[in-house]
């Protein structure tokens, strides 16, 4: 009994997801006015320039060395983040607490930091910590950290307090004290877990670090900008494909950390090598090339900065601070109504694509192993998708952003593609994965049993994945929510864009407001998303 | 494991070595500090004024024996931050955006301009073949501004569209885009992406000379009136660098001629002139009717 409810409770939850998708399509008026005049012109001239990147000495130079420059503060942020997550993440699983009720404090008062650390876009911490702090390299740096170790933390916590509990009693048993039960009995438990998890967000620190750029911290994405803003399409690729070729380096090297079984020795130190040299070149470079200067943050002059900025942020220095103003409430409501539409719109869009890539794009599904028939197609059909999908989660949202919003018009269409964009190649990486994870026996079984490819695909494949789907789906949706306001940032609606407009024009007070407007929503987005993956699970 | 351990002992090592350098460093680099940093608003091709701007740092850095260096901004408001900040000390502003700096610095001056700043006009453009002739036509037309904070591309304009009845956020068609900077204002007019826009009159000229432009693709078809606008403005400089270098930095620049044409031709003039922040209050004024400035 419970389990057909358990079927409807999905197929309902299905449902009512696919009707706020189209409802959220229906605020658009579809017409070809959504394109600039000339924007399907620009677009051919984008996709020209895919095939045609400039090769000349002086871009590859500059792209070299920009892209040092990214992995670089990606580096040093990851490297803050797992320090910090290490600690955070300890005391919010609340394993170390003597107690119930001081487990119960200790879990909750972190968590909420941790949520808190991670519900504010990298891109707005780094506006932050520009304004305060000045153009400080450790600006990028911080910006990167916190966001990260707020994510990172809160897995980190979820894998130690599900972590099997019989080695931990037995180690109790034997006399270990607090400390000794964390590294000699829960670290090691967690640690494969936690390995996968942090070479998946080096690659996402790259990105986020190629578009520190936008606050005035270098890195590759300043160059995108400056070629975007010569209209220079073949710059841009050039320097797209340096991050492409980044995020497939960083793919393979945590293929290589997750599979190899590191028998030998050599393979131990090797494994060890490449994160040793990466972390200690890096802090090298910020500290003696770039000669930025930590403490220096802390002087008594930036105190005062950091002091005028908050109290501009409350309001205090101007005579009516807009979130006093009911009709500064009211715009900044419908801006954050406008937001919600988007994010729906992005994620539903990545959702849809995925949907009718992602079968081609399983590799047991491609070589015909799953379903027992193949065609001559389906190997190089899987790998065109599989091209398609790199390339769309190596650029980051900004950037989709900034080059969409040269072929539609401003709104908040533009910001949904850019979002939908790259999250599809990231959905589609996953889901495919998960295709490809799955148990094949009954898939096997129908297949052998006569069943044709289509009956595979209804009874077979997509029974066992969808609940993992609709899990990813509702997860990206969360990280989308959080971006939306980045890719308003370059005029594609919503928050981001008024966000932008106050930076510029240094109206503190509706920043804050605006600022709030975003956080409640990605609390509520947060807390829905996670009851309804309960729901499913 | 034993890897992993040995990587976080490492991590760690190297977090406190870190912070240990930051101290040594902290003492030793006054020199780091006395740079006489100058800037510009990122208004127009990056490499350009790249090179036109390093240009000028060697020239004051010559005629006043300070250490001189340029340092880009990526956007308007962050050359106005770091000069509030006092980690710009000579820049380089518009109009309205000097305007902001000086409301928060309220020693710093405006101390020289170009002899056309005093007389500064916008240009509206329009694709060719949409038939724009008038600023009533733009009605209903997709339109983009440059930098939200620009004053030839964005203040002055919106400005005079107001006075002849063009509401932007609901006559045009959607609602107006900000490009960012002049050059890519023409160049999204040019690629047909709009199908109009306004910018600074020097910047237009000068793309028409440079044939960056082409002219059987967008028009002109209307020139504001005149206002103040671009300027170097000047921080609070006498304590840091001795009294008198607010003095010296002018006079340098009041003295830049043929012998720095090359990177005086990349302002588009042959000479600065002074000039004083009471110039621009009716900029101010624009911009407290518009909400910019508060």
């Amino acid at each position: 009994m419970t389990k057909i409810y358990d079927v409807h409770k999905r197929l309902f939850l299905t449902l009512l997801l696919i009707g706020i998708f189209l409802w959220s399509l229906s605020s658009v008026t579809w017409n070809s006015d959504l394109v600039h005049g000339s924007g399907m012109d620009t677009l051919m001239e984008i996709v020209t320039a895919l095939f045609m990147p400039d090769l000349s000495g002086e871009i590859l130079t500059v792209a070299l060395e920009s892209i040092v420059i990214t992995v670089v503060y990606a580096v040093a942020g990851m490297s803050l983040a797992l320090v910090l997550a290490f600690f955070l993440g300890i005391f919010a699983s609340g394993i170390l607490a003597e107690t119930k009720a001081g487990k119960i404090v200790s879990s909750s008062f972190f968590r909420g930091i941790l949520s808190f650390m991670r519900a504010i876009h990298e891109l707005v911490w780094a506006w932050l910590f520009v304004a305060s702090f000045g153009l400080s390299p450790y600006a990028a740096i911080l910006a990167l950290a916190l966001p990260y170790a707020g994510i990172l933390g809160r897995i980190f916590a979820d894998l130690l307090a599900d972590v099997p509990k019989e080695p931990i009693e037995s180690l109790k048993l034997a006399g270990a004290s607090k400390w000794q039960t964390l590294l000699y009995g829960y670290l090691p438990q967690v640690r494969a877990g936690i390995l996968s998890y942090v070479m998946y967000r080096f690659e996402c620190a790259i990105r986020s670090s190629a578009i520190m750029s936008f606050v005035g911290l270098g890195g590759i994405g300043y160059q995108i900008q400056l070629s975007l803003d010569d209209l220079a399409y073949n710059e841009v690729w050039t320097f797209l494909y340096c991050l492409i070729a980044m995020v497939l380096l960083i793919d393979l090297w945590s293929r290589y950390i997750r599979h190899s079984n590191a028998a030998s020795a050599a393979k131990q130190w090797f494994k060890f090598l490449i994160p040793a040299a990466l972390l200690s070149g890096s802090w090298i470079y910020i500290i003696f090339v770039q000669k930025a200067e930590f403490l220096s943050l802390f002087s008594s002059e930036n105190l005062l900065y950091v002091k005028e900025f908050f109290s501009g942020l409350a309001g205090l220095e101007e005579e009516e601070p807009a979130f006093l103003s009911g009709q500064a409430w009211m715009e900044a409501l419908q801006l954050t109504w406008e937001t919600l539409k988007m994010s729906i719109m992005a994620i539903g869009i990545s959702a849809v694509l995925m949907m009718i890539t992602v079968l081609p794009a399983a590799r047991n599904i491609a070589d015909g192993s799953l379903i027992l028939q193949k065609n001559w197609y389906s190997q190089l059909l899987y790998g065109i998708i599989r091209i398609i999908y790199i390339f769309s989660r190596a650029i980051p949202e900004l950037i989709w952003a900034m080059m969409i919003i040269f072929v539609f018009k401003p709104g908040i269409l533009p910001g949904a593609l850019a979002l939908a964009l790259h999250n599809f190649g990231i959905l589609g990486k996953l889901c495919a994965e998960t295709i490809e994870d799955s148990d094949e026996r009954p898939i096997k079984n129908l297949a052998v049993a006569g069943a044709r490819k289509y009956q595979l695909l209804f009874y077979g494949i997509l029974p066992s994945v969808l609940p993992k789907f609709l899990s990813y789906i509702l997860y990206r949706w969360e990280v989308i929510m959080r971006t939306t306001i980045v890719v308003g940032f370059v005029g594609a609606g919503g928050l981001g864009q008024q966000f932008k407009m106050s930076m510029s024009f240094f109206h503190y007070s509706s920043i804050t407001q605006l600022l709030l407007c975003y956080i409640v929503l990605v609390f509520i987005a947060d807390a829905f998303s996670e009851g309804a993956r309960k729901a499913v699970k | 494991m034993k890897a992993f351990k040995i990587g976080f002992i490492i991590l760690l090592l190297l977090l406190i070595t870190a912070c240990g350098q930051d101290n040594s460093a902290d003492n030793s680099d006054t020199q780091e500090q006395e740079t006489f940093k100058i800037g510009a608003i990122p208004d127009q091709d990056a490499a350009e004024l790249s090179r036109s701007m390093d240009g000028i740092a060697d020239y004051i850095a010559e005629e006043t024996g300070l250490e001189v260096e340029y340092v880009p901004s990526v956007d308007y408001s962050a050359l106005v931050t770091a000069f509030d900040r006092g980690e710009i000390q000579l820049a380089w502003f518009g109009g309205l955006t000097g305007v902001q700096a000086r409301n928060l610095v309220p020693e710093a001056e405006a101390i020289a301009q170009r002899p056309r700043d005093e007389e500064f006009t916008s240009v509206f453009i329009a694709q060719s073949d949409a038939g724009i002739e008038s600023l009533e036509d733009l009605e209903g037309a997709s339109f983009t501004f440059g930098s939200e904070s620009s004053t030839s591309g964005h203040l002055m304009p919106r400005h005079f569209l107001m006075e002849a009845g063009i509401t932007p956020e609901e006559d045009f068609d959607g609602v107006p885009n900000y490009s960012g900077s002049h050059d890519k204002t023409y160049k999204l007019v040019e690629s047909g992406a709009f199908t109009a826009g306004v910018l600074s009159e020097a910047v237009w000229e000068s793309a028409i000379s440079d044939k960056k432009v082409d002219l059987s693709k967008v028009k002109a078809f209307y020139t504001t009136p005149e206002y103040y606008d671009y300027n170097w403005t000047i921080n609070t400089v006498d304590d840091t660098f001795g009294d008198g270098t607010k003095d010296k930095v002018k006079e340098a620049i009041l003295n830049m001629g043929s012998g720095q044409a090359d990177y005086l031709d990349l302002f588009q003039t042959d000479s600065f002139i002074e000039t004083q922040n009471d110039n621009y209050k009716d900029i101010e004024e624009v911009a407290k009717q518009l909400g910019i400035i508060k």
